[in-house]
């Protein structure tokens, strides 16, 4: 009993994470990243109607791992489906960090890319990009549920070849 | 039966001073200019006396021409078809009126997103700040005429 042993490094999860990325062992984690890719329902403007039809049953986007959620701690990822207002970007932010890791964000329709019809305009936020690391952008006013479900289908490519930007290589 | 006739007879009658450039256009609807001394007495009694229950909206307009920032208040009512639009002129530099929160309640939020969007000053407010804008931009009045928040780029420059 309570004999030192010397000579022994203590590990974290983190130290293992970091060593697993170097590893082949990513990929096969990234093939179950990829499959489970849960969104966060939180929409912001009439993208966000497209959003929740996209995750009803009619397109079934179970097929690809592809399930809504409500709450931000059970989400991988999140949808900005909006113009992003000047007095919502804090709550915006604060849904982001609520999100554990691994997590990835992709911008839906012409509001949270450039701005769309109220580009400039003195209560949103211009360059979303610059803000959030965003992975992939969706175009479109408001984009096609298809075109959000080939939004998802990028990233997991993405992830798969370790380009996305929710996780540090 | 109270209607757009009826509603002017009792105003007019209530407050001989206050009332200028009034206009019937039909038995529903009613515009006047009231003084903005005499706008907190006359809506109280369109509620108390003439049954007009329901503030539709409650808004600002600028005129930097005549260097006039105006209210307009849409009054109407649940018991008869009648719509009434009150217009209060304001000085640009000093625009201060008093709140009718305490006799519509719902005029809270719409006192508070015109202040915030054009400034003006609304008296005994129960809590006037900012609605929808960020406190740092209270001061900037964006909805003003002469405001240069705006950047001169549009898509035409863009292309």
């Amino acid at each position: 009993m309570g004999e030192v042993i010397e000579n022994v490094s203590f590990t974290t999860t983190s130290a293992i994470s970091d060593f697993l990325k170097k590893t082949p062992a990513q990929d096969i984690i990234n093939w179950g990243r990829k499959n489970s890719l849960w969104f966060l329902t939180q929409p912001m403007g009439c993208c966000g109607v497209e959003m929740i039809s996209t995750g009803c049953s009619h397109y079934d986007t179970d097929r690809f791992g592809i399930i809504p959620r409500d709450s931000p701690r059970q989400a991988d990822v999140i949808v900005i489906s909006g113009y992003v207002t000047k007095k919502y970007l804090p709550a915006l932010k604060r849904v982001w960090d609520q999100m554990p890791s691994p997590k990835w964000i992709i911008c839906m329709g012409d509001c949270s890319i450039s701005g769309g019809p109220f580009y400039e305009s003195y209560s949103t936020v211009q360059n979303i990009d610059e803000i959030f690391p965003v992975d992939v952008f969706i175009p479109g006013c408001p984009p096609r549920p298809e075109a959000l479900i080939q939004g998802f289908i990028e990233l997991q490519k993405k992830i798969m070849a370790k380009k996305d930007l929710g996780t540090d290589y | 039966m109270i209607d757009a006739d009826y509603i002017l007879n009792s105003l007019t009658k209530t407050f001989p001073n206050d009332l200028s450039e009034s206009k019937i256009e039909s038995d529903m609807r009613l515009t006047s200019y009231v003084e903005k001394d005499a706008i907190f007495n006359v809506c109280k009694h369109m509620l108390d006396n003439l049954e007009c229950n329901h503030l539709s909206c409650e808004c600002g307009v600028d005129y930097p021409d005549r260097n006039e920032l105006e209210v307009v208040y849409h009054i109407a009512s649940y018991e008869h078809p009648v719509v009434i639009t009150l217009k209060v002129k304001l000085p640009r530099d000093d625009p201060e009126i008093e709140s009718i929160v305490s006799i519509y309640w719902n005029a809270n939020w719409y006192e508070r997103e015109t202040y915030e969007l054009y400034g003006i000053m609304y008296k005994n407010h129960p809590d006037l700040k900012p609605l929808l804008l960020i406190d740092e931009m209270l001061g900037d009045w964006p909805l003003r005429k002469d405001y240069e928040g705006f950047p001169n780029k549009t898509s035409k420059n863009l292309v």
